[in-house]
């Protein structure tokens, strides 16, 4: 007796069907596998951020260089590269610092409020309400992150 | 002291929290007299505007009386009753000299969220989440201001809180929009949404010339008041909005489209019920039924003026039809500080008054009661105003 799959096919033949159909899915596998390291070994490689951090003051660059520079300018450019040209359009300086650090640039942004406010704008110590124990850890270390800013 | 902290999504509550104090040299303390609710609260409410932390003090829109300044404040004197902009400006950087205050380099302590997700950081808001400064709101007894001698504004004795609450938000907003869209003698401006800021671009647009305004809603009350301020309304749930503005324009269209809805726009059809579901699914941020429109009916050569608070993404953006028609396309935060002197001169001569936008005033205590109010548009409510010494 012809024993069948149960699609009136011979038990066999389903496993053979099954077979060239593992076959094929691997042969195409393969082939987009293939394709997408060509893809991406093709690709350029991504740009690399460039170091530097920098921000236009409305200062003029004489006042941000010799020894009328800010005590803050002056330790930013003992510790890192500090590059300071004139901003065009009269709009002041543009000040480059070479860092990846996250701190360097809250300090940078610092130096810009000074330059142009004469102060450090705070937010800490503000009334607020009931924070929950998630926000009461969460709130600084997301202040920290958003001061600091991620590249 | 008393204030509204915002407590979750679709949450706020009336807490005791401590006063503020001076924190910086150019600071000024001010005693609230009345903190209105605004439209753009409603995404804070909502849960579409992220870094909103349980227990932040929210409101942005208010006027009061300066009890305290700090040593460096040179213009603002204690007992001076004042309209806070919205908005902080530092009053020095680039921006604020080009008086592009809700573009200020140095207001924002904390710019990195703004910075990574829209390539630079704006303005600080009071009480606007923490992506926005940080600042603690004005839905409170006493508010700190920063750099009060560039954001607080003396009010004059013949303007009342009612309409000077006002000229801290609605009107500047309202006003920047008809002067962004350059509205002219015989222009026909069409304005999306009558809350307080469309129909004070509404009234912005008239006294800049307009011809005609054409204000759409679907609210009976608000659009009986834009209506009385002397605009043609469209109800949208009962007109097409495409094809009654090409009727009423003549097949041009009209001449300047202003915006002022936002990301939670509302509307009928497919296309509102597709952005409801991509902004629950997370897949866009921001629902954009209304600038869609607003940019399909604009004339050729028109101008597009965005007043609504949109957060990021919006999707099916018309950007063929805003090239091939020559559109100009402007929003901002409002620049409120380059428009509030004026507006509070014209509410002193009597001609200019907003004050029949508070529906309801309140108590700071009915603070939940007045947002359940407003952001359900019940009862009437266009703004809910809460006078904390009530």
């Amino acid at each position: 007796m012809r024993r069948t799959n149960g699609f009136g096919q011979p038990r066999g033949m389903r496993r053979t069907k099954g077979l060239i159909g593992a076959v094929v899915a691997g042969v195409a596998l393969g082939a987009g596998a293939a394709a997408a390291t060509r893809a991406l070994a093709g690709r350029p490689p991504r740009p690399r951020p460039s170091g530097w951090y920098a921000v236009t003051v409305t200062t003029a660059p004489a006042a941000l260089t010799g020894a009328e520079r800010p005590d803050l300018l002056a330790w930013l450019a003992e510790h890192h590269e500090v590059r300071i040209t004139p901003a065009p359009g009269g709009r002041g300086s543009q000040i480059a610092v070479r860092t990846d650090d996250g701190e360097i640039r809250e300090r940078v942004r610092a130096l810009k409020q000074l330059l142009e406010t004469g102060e450090v704008l705070r937010v800490d110590g503000q009334p607020e309400g009931h924070r929950t124990p998630l926000g009461q850890v969460g709130l600084p270390t997301m202040r920290q992150l958003m001061r600091r800013g991620a590249r | 002291m008393r204030a509204l902290c915002w407590s979750g999504v679709n949450e706020v509550s009336v807490q005791e929290v401590p006063d503020p104090r001076l924190l910086n040299r150019q600071d000024a303390l001010v005693k609230v007299t009345a903190s209105s609710v605004c439209g753009s609260d409603l995404h804070l409410l909502d849960g579409y505007v992220p870094t909103m932390m349980a227990g932040d003090v929210i409101g942005h829109e208010f006027v009061g009386e300066i009890i305290e300044i700090g040593p460096d404040v040179r213009e603002r004197r204690v007992g001076e009753r004042v309209t806070v902009c919205s908005i902080i400006g530092c009053g020095r950087c680039h921006y604020c000299a080009a008086q592009l205050y809700s573009l200020c380099d140095n207001s924002n302590p904390d710019p990195g969220f703004l910075e990574k997700m829209n390539g630079h950081a704006s303005a600080g808001i009071f009480g606007y989440s923490h992506a926005l400064g940080g600042f603690a709101g004005s839905h409170a007894e006493y508010v700190r201001v920063p750099f009060a001698d560039v954001n607080a504004f003396p009010v004059p004795d013949e303007v009342a809180d009612a309409s000077a609450v006002f000229a801290s938000d609605a009107v500047p907003t309202g006003w920047m929009g008809a002067d962004l869209a350059e509205v002219r003698p015989g222009d026909v401006v069409a304005v999306w949404g009558c809350g307080g800021v469309g129909q004070m671009a509404t009234m912005a647009a008239i006294q800049m010339g307009a011809e005609q305004v054409i204000a759409i809603d679907r609210f009976p009350e608000r659009l009986a008041m834009a209506e009385r301020l002397g605009a043609t309304t469209l109800d949208y749930e009962q007109t097409d909005v495409l094809d009654a503005l090409k009727e009423l324009t003549g097949g041009r269209g009209p001449d300047k489209c202003i915006e002022a809805v936002g990301m939670e726009g509302h509307g009928t059809g497919a296309q509102y019920a597709y952005d409801r579901a991509k902004q629950a699914l997370r897949l866009q941020t921001d629902r954009g039924l209304p600038l869609r429109q607003a940019v399909h009916a604009c004339r050729k050569g028109g101008i597009v003026a965005v007043l609504g608070v949109y957060l990021g993404l919006v999707d099916k953006f018309p950007m063929g039809a805003l090239m091939n028609k020559g559109l100009t396309m402007r929003g901002a935060q409002q620049h409120g500080h380059r428009y509030i002197p004026m507006i509070l001169k014209r509410m002193a001569r009597g001609e200019l008054d907003a004050s029949h936008l508070l529906t309801h005033p309140m108590s700071l205590e009915d603070g939940p009661k007045g947002y359940e109010l407003f952001k359900h548009k019940r009862d009437g409510c266009v703004r809910a105003v809460f006078q904390p010494a009530v």
